[in-house]
């Protein structure tokens, strides 16, 4: 395949990636990886660096409609973006040094974890609503709770913060996988902040979306000191990604997404099963 | 008794005073953090079609490798195609420090020091990693 063709294709791919990314509340990175690794050819190095810059311009295309839509829960943000940007540095040394054979395997095992995740069913306005009981010491003391509203069924939902410090662990660990993988981690951090901590669902998703440029710009400048980051790559998957988030945005919004989720869900779990697959045939230098 | 409309014009009352409690509430940060994340996408986006309409009229090949920060100034100023390319590339690498300063500075201005702190905090984690690249 000649250069222009894999630019083109690499700035469609991000088109898409950044529709799904932004819809779905993740980087967009466990689209690009494979699609970098398995159809351009590219060592998965190059594609982690590459799709880190990605993850940033979904996060901050799509974050900033959020932000002026108020879905984004700020204090949230900020919180567990402590842990969040902590752990990417790390993760990017470590990413550094590992051999490409484990990235394959660690990719692969993790994006069928974000497969599963996100096959799951959608939450109803009845869950969304507000719980009765002991708000966190630590929740209050913070001002986590917030309130969004919600264009789907038109409503405001007041909401609470439940297990910060679990949040906040959880969070560390997602940014370890950014930096290792060169993924949002999104899929982590958005059934983390649902189902753990008890946001609601949009809310969530608007809350990784802000994060994960913040996490992915602490260990994209790490790559691109090592000269992994390849401009022309670069300028492609940000154009791509740019145009795919103004879209996904509008779409997530208004959304009733069940069904676009388990599809998605899908396609995940083939592309992780594709990753490890890959290992069983090429050679990956160990 | 009140009649269904009116009923239903009780409630989309209460919803839009709602919205807008919601709305003034957090509105200025939020739509100065909108300009900053959506300026830098575009800045950067507008950077990097301006490299490849000089690599077009250069007629060069595509670049393969990065350019380091410290050797960027030169680069730009002989309008190379590489120079541009990459600086598209960190202005979008940059835009959520900025943002992140930002927020420092807005918490700082609320007077409130939690965040302040943790906002600082998140900052320093970036700029150790900018170091790194520096």
């Amino acid at each position: 395949m000649d250069l222009l063709t894999a630019l083109v294709l690499l700035a469609v791919a991000a088109f898409l990636a950044g529709v799904a990314g932004s819809y779905l509340g993740i980087g967009g990175g466990v689209f690009l990886i494979p699609f970098m690794t398995l159809a351009l050819g590219l060592s998965i190095k190059i594609a982690i660096a590459t799709s880190l810059i990605g993850v940033i311009a979904t996060s901050s295309g799509a974050a900033s409609v959020y932000v002026r839509d108020h879905l984004t829960n700020l204090r949230l943000a900020m919180f567990l973006e402590v842990a969040s940007t902590l752990g990417a540095i790390l993760g990017a040394f470590f990413g550094l040094l590992v051999p490409e054979f484990y990235l394959y395997i660690t990719f692969g095992l993790v994006v069928l974890y974000a497969a599963s995740t996100m096959a799951r069913v959608r939450e109803t306005a009845r869950q969304r609503a507000y719980r009765t009981g002991e708000e966190s010491p630590l929740s209050k003391r913070l001002g986590l709770s917030s309130v969004y509203f919600d264009q789907e069924d038109q409503g405001v939902y007041r909401y609470r913060v439940e297990r910060p410090v679990a949040g906040f662990g959880v969070s560390a660990v997602a940014g370890v996988f950014s930096g290792l993988l060169g993924i949002g981690g999104g899929f982590i951090k958005v059934p983390a902040m649902n189902m753990l901590m008890r946001v609601p669902m949009k809310a969530a998703v608007a809350t990784s979306n802000f994060m994960i440029g913040v996490t992915a710009a602490a260990s994209a400048s790490i790559y691109y000191s090592e000269g992994l980051v390849n401009p022309s790559y670069g300028a492609m998957v940000i154009i791509g990604v740019f145009t795919g988030t103004y879209l996904g945005s509008h779409l997530m919004e208004k959304a009733k997404a069940s069904n676009v989720r388990f599809a998605f869900a899908l396609f995940l779990a083939g592309l992780g099963l594709a990753m490890i697959v890959r290992l069983a045939f090429t050679g990956v230098p160990l | 008794m009140i009649g269904a409309r009116s009923g239903l014009r009780l409630v989309q009352d209460r919803i839009a005073t709602l919205r807008r409690a919601v709305v003034t509430e957090v509105e200025d940060r939020n739509r100065l953090i909108y300009h900053v994340l959506r300026g830098g996408v575009v800045i950067s986006v507008g950077v990097l079609l301006f490299g490849f309409v000089l690599l077009a009229a250069t007629g060069g090949e595509v670049p393969d490798h990065s350019i380091a920060p410290r050797s960027l100034i030169g680069q730009l100023s002989r309008f190379s195609p590489d120079g541009y390319l990459s600086l598209g590339v960190l202005v979008l690498i940059f835009t959520p420090v900025v943002r992140v300063f930002l927020s420092v500075l807005s918490f700082i201005d609320e007077r409130d020091s939690k965040y302040a702190l943790m906002t600082a905090i998140v900052l320093v984690n970036l700029i150790t990693s900018l170091l790194v690249l520096a």
